[in-house]
């Protein structure tokens, strides 16, 4: 990525090689990487897709319109080179069930996978950084104890277990939230959707707080905070700029990277809890064969992460001196 | 034991003090974890092969509450809980260590074959492959590819190794990258050995221990993974019992029959604890934290 372009005076040159810059050159490479894999997908079964899908009975014809459907006719490079050529363009192509365009389908579904994941994250926040301080400062007493025993069992747990417990508890045995289902419309859309959220929690929060704890303990060793000390820095000033902040960007940067389990979760969590999210359609896609929409929901999924794990990075440079993009 | 050795032969009795000292060795998370795990995996063998009733068996009323008869009670069709939550067992822990050990060892091997290589372009191509491969969310590319190939144990089997392998060449690399100028691969590189045997018998033993540590985890996720997809209704399917199907069938009685599920999910959840206790034992007795 820093070959140097001849005529380019040294200032964008400069530019050129500024760490965010490389890091977005980065992103995009894996983007297209993504990409290779999605088309890929497809060629992992196992005989040919169009008979698959219409049964030894089907005409001639109507293989031929499938195969097109697919994208798979042709030879391999000019089905790549549509394949990505139409992928720029927005277009995701058709699901074989409903015959409505991939990329509309998802933007349907989109926004309550995204209501799921951002109140997880808020609720997450909320949630593991007191939990993470108050194990760091108390970590010798009864409450450190129990915060390491609780955070082991509550990791292990599967989601799908976990969750089934919390609606057993909150839903079956005190009215506090509906067994199942959903209804768009903020804040009227919570009721639903803060069980679910805490059910990915239950994962999520133990995981990192635990980061957040190690993190702090290990930043009150620092020069720095004894410095801060000996200069009668006190109070929110003192936790905020010389403890927590330091301490932070292991925990955003570990954010970035549970990024993909939170998403990964959501998929089952939508089933358990019957949210119309973007892991219900695609269970069903995968249920249906709708080998298309399969693909395009697989391949924005990744490019979901690849822009939240970069955008973790950028946070995470403003937060500590010490992580800035190299 | 080894079958054929007995035990107070000289190396029946060597075997027996290794073991001792081996768990002495151990602390006290590594010990529990042990401990769980030795409970789930007897249990799991000892249970379908004592009880009378077979898994698959219709043995009494449907839904019945535990009792003294049914440990567990019966489930929707009047099978008997107990048998089926251990058989359960067997098949999950079978397929989760099936389904860590083929991406070890591709993983490995891969990580090391491209740590120890010189080629800038080939490292550049090497990292967005894996970063790539890695930036899918796990569940989400499994089910791509189970998709594909098929919604079976198969699949579910060929989605794993496909997706998790990156994971262990990852580490396999960074490992191979500080070990390829070691004195003692030099010294391999002076007596001549070729290069595919210099990686295989004096490289790879050498990641391959931080691979085992890791593969403790992976583990977990692969079990959970197996149980999510069969939850799913993606992965082993009715009437196989599976902790995940199990889950699945039970939560339909959720409101009135909850132990359908308590159960299933209370073994799922106590072996990827054992598990973790093992990992997290080991991890601090290397790191030199424990005793």
């Amino acid at each position: 990525m820093t070959s140097s372009p001849g005529g380019i005076d040294a200032r964008a040159l400069r530019l050129l090689r500024h760490p965010v810059l490389r890091r977005l050159a980065q992103a995009f490479f894996v983007a297209f990487l993504l990409m290779v894999f999605a088309f890929l997908l497809i060629r992992l079964i196992p005989g040919d897709p169009a008979m698959i899908l219409l049964g030894d009975e089907a005409t001639e014809e109507d293989v031929i319109a499938y195969r097109k459907l697919l994208g798979i006719d042709g030879s391999i490079p000019s089905q790549f080179g549509r394949y990505v050529s139409n992928l720029v363009r927005g277009d995701f192509g058709v699901s074989i069930r409903s015959r409505e365009p991939v990329l509309s389908i998802v933007g349907k579904r989109l926004p309550v996978s995204l209501w799921l994941t951002v109140t997880t994250i808020v609720m997450t926040i909320g949630l593991a950084l007191p939990l993470g301080v108050a194990a760091a400062l108390y970590r010798r007493t009864w409450f450190g104890h129990a915060f390491q025993i609780g955070a082991s069992v509550l990791v292990a747990t599967p989601v799908f277990f976990s969750g089934l417990l919390l609606i057993l508890l909150f839903a079956v045995q005190v009215n506090l939230a509906p067994i199942a289902g959903y209804h768009a419309g903020f804040p009227a859309n919570l009721y639903y959707l803060w069980l679910p959220a805490l059910t990915i929690n239950c994962v999520l929060v133990p995981v990192l707080s635990r980061i957040l704890q190690s993190s702090i303990v290990e930043t009150s060793s620092e020069e720095f905070v004894e410095a801060a000390i000996i200069r009668g820095t006190q109070g929110w000033r003192f936790y905020w700029r010389y403890l927590l902040r330091p301490s932070l960007a292991p925990t955003i940067a570990a954010l970035g990277y549970f990024a993909a389990t939170v998403v990964s979760y959501a998929v089952i969590i939508e089933i358990i809890f019957n949210l119309p999210g973007l892991g219900m359609t695609l269970v069903d896609a995968v249920r249906n064969r709708d080998y298309p929409l399969v693909q395009g929901i697989v391949f924005l999924s990744g490019l979901l992460v690849v822009g939240l794990t970069f955008m973790a990075d950028l946070v995470n440079g403003w937060l500590d001196p010490r992580a800035k993009i190299r | 034991m080894t079958p054929g050795i007995a035990a107070d032969s000289p190396v029946g009795r060597l075997r027996q003090v290794e073991l001792r000292r081996h768990w002495r060795q151990l602390n006290a998370e590594s010990r529990w974890g042990v401990v769980i795990l030795a409970v789930i995996l007897v249990l799991s063998v000892s249970v379908p092969l004592l009880s009378p009733n077979d898994p698959y068996g219709f043995v009494d009323q449907p839904l019945q509450p535990p009792s003294a008869a049914f440990l567990f009670g019966t489930d929707h069709l009047g099978r008997d809980l107990l048998v089926r939550v251990f058989a359960a067992a067997r098949l999950d822990i079978a397929l989760a260590i099936l389904g860590v050990s083929v991406p070890i060892v591709i993983g490995t091997f891969i990580g090391t074959l491209a740590g120890t290589t010189r080629n800038r372009v080939a490292e550049t191509v090497w990292d967005g492959l894996v970063n790539a491969l890695t930036a899918f969310p796990e569940i989400i590319l499994v089910l791509g590819i189970v998709a594909m190939v098929g919604a079976d144990i198969r699949g579910l089997l060929i989605a794993i190794w496909i997706s998790r392998w990156a994971q262990y060449a990852r580490i396999a690399r960074a490992k191979s990258l500080a070990l390829r100028d070691a004195e003692f691969v030099q010294a391999a590189q002076v007596l001549g050995y070729s290069q595919l045997r210099i990686l295989v018998r004096h490289i790879m033993p050498n990641v391959f221990s931080e691979a085992l540590a890791y593969a403790l985890s992976d583990f977990i996720f692969i079990i959970v993974i197996i149980g999510g997809l069969s939850f799913l209704g993606l992965g082993v399917t009715p009437p196989t019992p599976e902790w995940g199907a199990m889950l699945a069938e039970g939560r339909l009685y959720l409101r009135t029959e909850p132990w359908l599920i308590l159960f299933p999910g209370f073994f799922l959840s106590l072996t990827a604890i054992g598990v973790a206790l093992l990992a997290r034992g080991l991890e601090r007795i290397s790191k030199g934290e424990d005793e």
